[in-house]
């Protein structure tokens, strides 16, 4: 048996550090001192969690996604304060949401990793159940951010765990089916390619599926969405997006974009952004933060920190490759994914190209909660590693 | 290629799309556009600019404007760039204090926003803006579309008016920024929801004066959402006529709608003030002078002074008399001799009336008829009735601040003058004196009962087709046959004979409000045509003597002139 390989660990704390330096920047030494505290809990945690075996995870896994269902619909109750996503505990609060994410990744693995085959239609049901649930808890908080991220961790799992890719893109279709389906011309154009695709399968059940259900949800959207009155439209938007400001709709990705261009290539210098200072940067120490680096460091700032974390996603995904026991891998895959899509999300977000959703970037964004469960998911990563040597 | 193999080269390949992806747009951000993000961040050059949504119009029930929207030059500043000399500046132009200005750059946490300065100025004051525009960095001069009111006061208290939002109230209602206006009184509050609309946004960049030198191309503008439109019940030809016949009275009050499904077609008040006035915002001093007028101006008399009713309550009395079985129409109590006497006091009558019965003594409004009627049914009775027709509380029309009246039963009594009250406050109510208090809309809607036949007591409104809202009153039919008949004999041969009209039924009833601090007030309900009623007229003249000497007759012009308007739209519509 091989020791332990920290590097996962000393990347993430490194990515840790430059958060808590934007951190002091965005939100001063207040923000700093709890977030430092976070961080030490943190890595203190991680480094207790990989001392457990992957037996424990794999033995426990269903009683870890019930407890965080559990915790997830009570906070529905007792949450402190609207949006219903945190518990207060004494001087800090505790978003369960950001758990949840590990209990769900643990129990779909030790699902999956019983599996033989997964070429049947139905096997998409089962998982996306155990999604499901979790995710509409926390839809109903609500935190669109945190729930839709349930879905690509399920779909990587899926296609780590043996799914063929274009089945997965299969199953999606209806999806697909329901957002081109507001032009007429773009929708009839993914039928057809989409079409094409199918019947060259010679699968009739995939086949049905494409003539059946894929014009049904491409027609019936726009018939509810055009039948609906302008202000439940515009009630359902503003539910899907709550971050949007209600002042205006594009002002903080407008901000967010000013601050990352004026950085250039070398950035205006620590603590010398313009934009957060003026307070033109709303949220600039959680979902925002990103924005500083861009404005603070420049496009040097933004290399540095990108390649620091293609160096831990690379490292992750080297290790669920190495792994031969295939729930360890799943957990490594899944995790992985969760890590990769936050942060594609936020970023998107801060450069203009993505909707507006809170979604904290992991390591960085001020948040104990998130701090705290990234580094726990670090240390199930390093336990199931120094299994596999 | 192994499959595993295969899945981790997929799984890495796409890693590093998505960081290219997210390296690609910084380097269009830092490096291709860093320039101009710089530019704008250097000064912060791009200002969000609000598209002002106009307000919804008001129409009357025909599709006449009450209120529209008109441009207007107001002058603005934005915060970061104007400095003290030109705030000061602006000030002396104004005639306002520097003061006051920088209590509005605080509300505002982005001092990029242009806050508003002063609004509605005259093309002169905009020349001299323009002359002095080298001294005047930060400032703006822009059009916006603010409320107008083509007929000033006719309408003032029952539209209400808007003004700007304070910053106590922005604190509180997160949807408005600073400089918006927002609904006060009538129906401009009761209605803000509908009719304010939602403003737009567009994103312009600025030089160092604050001028704007061009529209941000990457970022589209919001468009505005206009307000909805709103139409009233209100009768704009009437009400102007009302308006004129009440000409000769300083102070008076109006009101007159549909019996049978509460559409208001006039809430008239009298005196007024020009809610054109609001909307470049009034001084304190013209503010002060206008609450603290003896007259009143602001107040709505219609709906929110409270009057004795004088003799207007003895049909109610009447009613529950009969209804209850208490006593037959033909009975008679004491000959009015002109008085009564209780104890050492005499309660008096205004003539010698005789021996009456219960038509005849509402019929010539007979005070010793109904001094004994009163004492015979019992405070508990009278009070019964009277919050059963919803007397002591408001009617529920579509207007904020309505108020309530007050009926004196036996608990108020009790408590005002402790057990000790006599016969003699029950004497006083029967004729509609002393304590009872109420508004005139509550009267007319009170009147609605024996209007509109159906047995049901009608809640007016403002807000055109609306289903009307009544409540059931189930009352002896013969009860109420008895007292309309005595309402129709008021105006053929009693009281009210001022308020006949050539070739209409007109039934009604006369009331005179004693008033301890100086002349009567006059009183008239009435209603017409006698079998189906389309219009109820309750008018109240302050200080102007009897009942049927002056607000019978103007009930009777009001109503001739509705029919006049009725029989033209009739044929219009045919």
């Amino acid at each position: 048996m091989k020791q332990n390989d920290f590097r996962i660990l000393f990347f993430s704390a490194l990515i840790s550090l430059i958060g808590l330096a934007m951190i002091f920047s965005t939100g001063g030494s207040n923000y700093l001192l709890k977030q430092t505290i976070w961080l030490v809990l943190g890595i203190f945690f991680s480094l207790l969690v990989s001392k457990f075996s992957v037996r424990f995870w794999s033995a426990f896994s269903f009683l870890f996604y019930l407890l965080c269902l559990l915790a997830t619909g009570l906070v529905l109750f007792y949450a402190s304060g609207y949006p219903r996503r945190w518990f207060n505990i004494g001087f800090f609060s505790l978003q369960p949401s950001e758990f949840t994410k590990i209990g769900t990744i643990l129990f779909l693995a030790s699902y999956l990793s019983e599996r033989k085959k997964l070429e049947k239609f139905a096997d998409f049901f089962i998982p996306l159940l155990i999604i499901a649930l979790p995710s509409s808890l926390i839809f109903m908080e609500p935190d669109l951010g945190a729930a839709q991220i349930f879905f690509p961790i399920m779909c990587v799992m899926l296609f780590w765990a043996g799914m063929p890719f274009e089945k997965i893109l299969i199953f999606f279709s209806p999806l697909i089916s329901a957002f081109t389906s507001f032009s007429i011309y773009i929708w009839l154009g993914f039928m057809v390619i989409f079409g094409i695709f199918v019947y060259s399968r010679k699968k009739l059940t995939e086949i049905l599926y494409h003539i059946i259900i894929n014009p049904i949800t491409g027609l019936i959207t726009p018939l509810i969405w055009h039948s609906l009155k302008s202000y439940q439209q515009k009630r359902i938007i503003a539910f899907l997006s709550p971050w949007i400001d209600p002042k205006g709709i594009s002002w903080q990705s407008i901000q967010s974009k000013i601050a990352i261009g004026s950085g250039q290539v070398l950035g205006k210098g620590f603590l010398s952004g313009t934009q957060k200072k003026l307070e033109f940067l709303p949220e600039r120490h959680t979902d925002f933060i990103f924005s500083c680096i861009g404005e603070e460091f420049g496009l040097l700032g933004v290399l540095i920190v990108t390649f620091m974390y293609i160096l831990l996603f690379y490292r992750l995904l080297r290790i669920a490759h190495e792994t031969k026991h295939k729930f360890s891998s799943l957990v490594v895959i899944g995790i992985l994914t969760w890590f990769w899509y936050q942060t594609f999300i936020n970023i998107g977000m801060t450069l203009g190209i993505l909707p507006i959703t809170g979604v904290p970037l992991p390591f960085i964004s001020y948040g104990g909660s998130s701090l705290l469960a990234c580094f726990l998911a670090i240390g199930i990563v390093l336990s199931i590693q120094r299994g596999k040597y | 290629m192994d499959p595993e193999l295969k899945k981790y080269r997929f799984l890495q390949i796409a890693i590093l799309l998505s960081f290219v992806l997210i390296l690609f747009f910084s380097f269009k951000l830092q490096i291709f556009e860093g320039k101009y993000y710089h530019r704008l961040s250097e000064e912060n050059r791009i200002k969000k600019k609000y598209i002002i949504a106009p307000r919804g119009n008001i129409y009357d029930r025909y599709g006449r404007v009450l209120a529209n929207t008109r441009p207007a030059f107001y002058v603005s500043i934005i915060p970061a760039l104007a400095e003290q000399k030109t705030i000061t500046k602006i000030a002396q132009i104004f005639g306002i204090d520097t003061t006051e200005i920088k209590k509005k750059f605080k509300i505002e946490k982005n001092p990029y926003v242009a806050i508003k300065i002063v609004r509605d100025i005259s093309f002169k004051q905009v020349s001299m803006i323009e002359e002095h525009r080298s001294e005047l960095a930060g400032i703006e001069v822009g059009v916006e579309p603010v409320r107008n009111y083509p007929y000033a006061d006719l309408f003032c208290h029952v539209l209400g008016y808007v003004s700007e939002i304070t910053d106590v109230e922005l604190k509180l209602m997160k949807e408005y920024k600073i400089g918006d206006y927002i609904g006060r009184t009538g129906i401009e509050e009761q209605y803000e929801k509908e009719l304010s609309g939602k403003d737009g946004i567009d994103y312009v960049e600025v030089d160092v004066l604050g001028r704007e030198v061009g529209k941000v191309a990457e970022y589209r503008p919001v468009p505005p959402v206009p307000g909805d439109d709103l139409y009233t019940t209100l009768d704009l030809e009437l009400c102007d006529s009302t308006a004129q016949l009440l000409k000769p009275y300083p102070r008076a009050a109006v009101v007159a709608l549909n019996p049978q499904n509460g559409e208001v077609y006039v809430l008239y008040s009298k005196p007024g003030y020009d809610p054109n006035r609001f909307v470049r915002g009034l001084k304190a001093a013209e503010w002060n002078a206008l609450i603290n007028s003896q007259d009143a101006p602001m107040f709505n008399r219609a709906t929110m002074s409270c009057y004795p009713i004088g003799s207007t309550i003895k049909p109610f009395l009447a009613l529950v008399a009969l209804d209850k079985g208490l006593i037959e129409p033909k009975k008679r109590f004491e000959p009015c001799t002109g008085g009564l006497r209780l104890g050492n006091r005499i309660f008096g009558c205004w003539k010698i009336h005789g021996s009456l019965n219960l038509v005849e003594a509402i019929t010539h409004s007979c005070d010793v008829y109904f001094y004994q009627l009163g004492k015979f049914l019992g405070i508990d009775n009278i009070a019964e009735i009277l919050y059963e027709l919803g007397f002591g509380q408001p009617t529920g029309i579509d207007l904020p601040q309505e108020k309530g009246g007050l009926i004196p039963d036996r608990n108020y009594l009790n408590k005002k003058y402790g057990r000790s009250w006599t016969e003699g406050h029950i004497y006083n109510l029967s004729i509609g004196q002393g304590d009872i208090l109420a508004t005139p809309l509550q009267l007319a809607r009170a009147y609605t009962l024996f209007a509109n036949q159906e047995n049901v007591l009608v809640v007016p409104h403002l807000k055109l087709h609306q289903p009307p809202t009544i409540k059931k009153i189930n009352k002896n039919i013969e009860a109420l046959q008895t007292v309309r008949e005595a309402l129709h004999r008021v105006v053929l041969v009693g009281t009210g004979t001022l308020a006949r009209v050539y070739g209409y039924e007109v039934s009604g009833k006369t009331g005179t409000a004693e008033n301890p601090h100086g002349e009567d007030h006059a009183l008239f309900v009435g209603y017409a045509p006698t079998e189906k009623p389309r219009i109820l007229v309750c008018a109240l003249v302050e200080n102007a003597g009897h009942g049927g000497a002056v607000a019978a007759p103007l009930v009777g012009r009001i109503i001739k002139i509705f029919s006049e308007i009725e029989k033209r739209y009739s044929h219009e519509t045919e």
